[in-house]
């Protein structure tokens, strides 16, 4: 076994975060570094299933009689299909959420007290969206901004193949109010977009992102969504 | 398939992966946190995270049983962190007296897979043996692994990263 090689750097690394043997700190850098780069999330997952079996050494035991119930209890009404309820809503009435979408999009940004402090480097900024109709708070989108690598990391929850006619299309709405463009998530996707410099700026701590629905391609218009603001949240420090 | 039903919302569903996995996920959280009362609690925790994140379960990459332990571990191992640092030395200590069970467990081994991990595992010295299934079980970090054993965070680490290592080329032979 004296001539068994070294694993890379990286490889290293993802299988010490399999293992859990990484600070804090270092497990947030390796789970940034599995939504960036597929080849080290792969690495992580690899290594997770090879490890997974020592878990397994453990002895079954029965949970006491009542957990199920407990369980049960505490469970939400299902997320996905609630969240697939309100999409289909959203389309279905394009046209007159439209406006309304955009306004109540528009009025979360204004009502930002500014923008706070400037992030520190390395801070990440997270932002949980919302239908905008506040009849749940169950995120339709998760997103965080790394100021560092310049990426925003986005993840849909939304269940893919419900609505193939229509594309999910992300908006930042700084604290002026008008929307910037950042690009397409497909539902149930996780994806890290980089930011370009002209728009850095505009993710800042107070900034709302949202997702509006549009048709294949993206907004016609240069400057605006042109269907219904599916879901919204501010950016904010974890 | 299970797992999409239950990404779909049917409570059945749920209730047939408990059936088949809570005795496997609660003998995972007994063996990190030795305390019935808390592994409930976290199994519990366990099961709402599955109902919602089977959406997001990807069958090409790991099977159901892994996947769920691997929630379960996790799950297990965040409580045994939020027990704060000085709770935490004690549990640490405490189970190292306890390391001769790795023995025990090995007879209850169900898969091909554990057995050949065990087998690998078992190639290795005693020493890095231990350190990986404590950073496994407890969730030690290398800091406090290099501070428990009173050796330099650097070959702690060369150990575990060597040992991984062997692990690999044993596993793929």
């Amino acid at each position: 076994m004296s001539e068994t090689p070294d694993l890379s750097e990286a490889e290293a690394f993802a299988a010490e975060h399999a293992l859990g043997v990484l600070t804090s700190a270092e497990r947030r850098e390796a789970e940034r570094r599995m939504a960036a780069d597929p080849a080290f999330a792969a690495l992580v997952e690899a290594w997770r299933l090879r490890l997974s079996a020592m878990g397994e050494g453990a002895a079954p035991v029965a949970p006491p009689a009542d957990l199920w119930s407990r369980i049960e209890r505490a469970l939400p009404a299902n997320d996905d299909s609630r969240a697939v309820r309100l999409w289909r809503r959203a389309t279905a009435a394009a046209s007159l959420l439209a406006a309304a979408g955009v306004a109540a999009a528009v009025m979360l940004a204004s009502r930002t007290p500014a923008v706070v402090a400037p992030p520190q480097p390395g801070q990440l900024l997270n932002a949980s969206l919302v239908s905008p109709s506040g009849t749940t708070s169950v995120p339709l989108f998760v997103a965080a901004y790394d100021p560092i690598r310049k990426a925003l990391i986005v993840t849909s929850l939304v269940r893919p193949g419900k609505d193939p006619g229509h594309v999910h299309e992300l908006w930042v709405i700084p604290a002026d109010g008008k929307p910037r463009p950042l690009g397409f998530i497909e539902p149930g996707k996780t994806r890290a977009m980089p930011m370009p410099p002209n728009l850095q700026p505009s993710l800042t701590a107070g900034s709302s992102i949202a997702v509006s629905v549009e048709p294949p391609g993206g907004s016609p218009k240069v400057d605006a969504p042109s269907g219904p603001i599916a879901a919204v949240g501010k950016l904010s420090e974890i | 398939m299970l797992m999409a039903r239950i990404a779909a919302g049917e409570r059945a569903a749920l209730r047939r992966l408990y059936d088949a996995t809570s005795g496997k996920l609660f003998g995972v959280c007994l063996r990190i946190l030795s305390d019935r009362e808390e592994s409930e609690d976290v199994l519990q925790d366990v099961y709402l995270t599955i109902w919602r994140r089977a959406g997001r379960f990807d069958a090409t990459r790991a099977g159901v049983m892994t996947w769920a332990s691997t929630i379960a571990r996790n799950r297990a191992i965040d409580r045994l962190r939020a027990r704060g640092p000085l709770a935490y030395a004690d549990q640490v200590d405490d189970l190292q007296l306890a390391d001769g069970a790795a023995g025990a467990e090995a007879g209850l081994l169900a898969s091909g897979e554990a057995r050949r991990l065990q087998d690998c595992l078992s190639q290795l010295d005693e020493r890095t043996q231990r350190v990986i299934r404590s950073a496994f079980f407890e969730g030690v970090t290398y800091e406090a692994l290099s501070r428990r054993m009173d050796t330099p965070l650097g070959t702690v680490k060369s150990w575990i990263r060597r040992g991984l290592a062997r692990l690999k080329g044993c596993l793929a032979t």
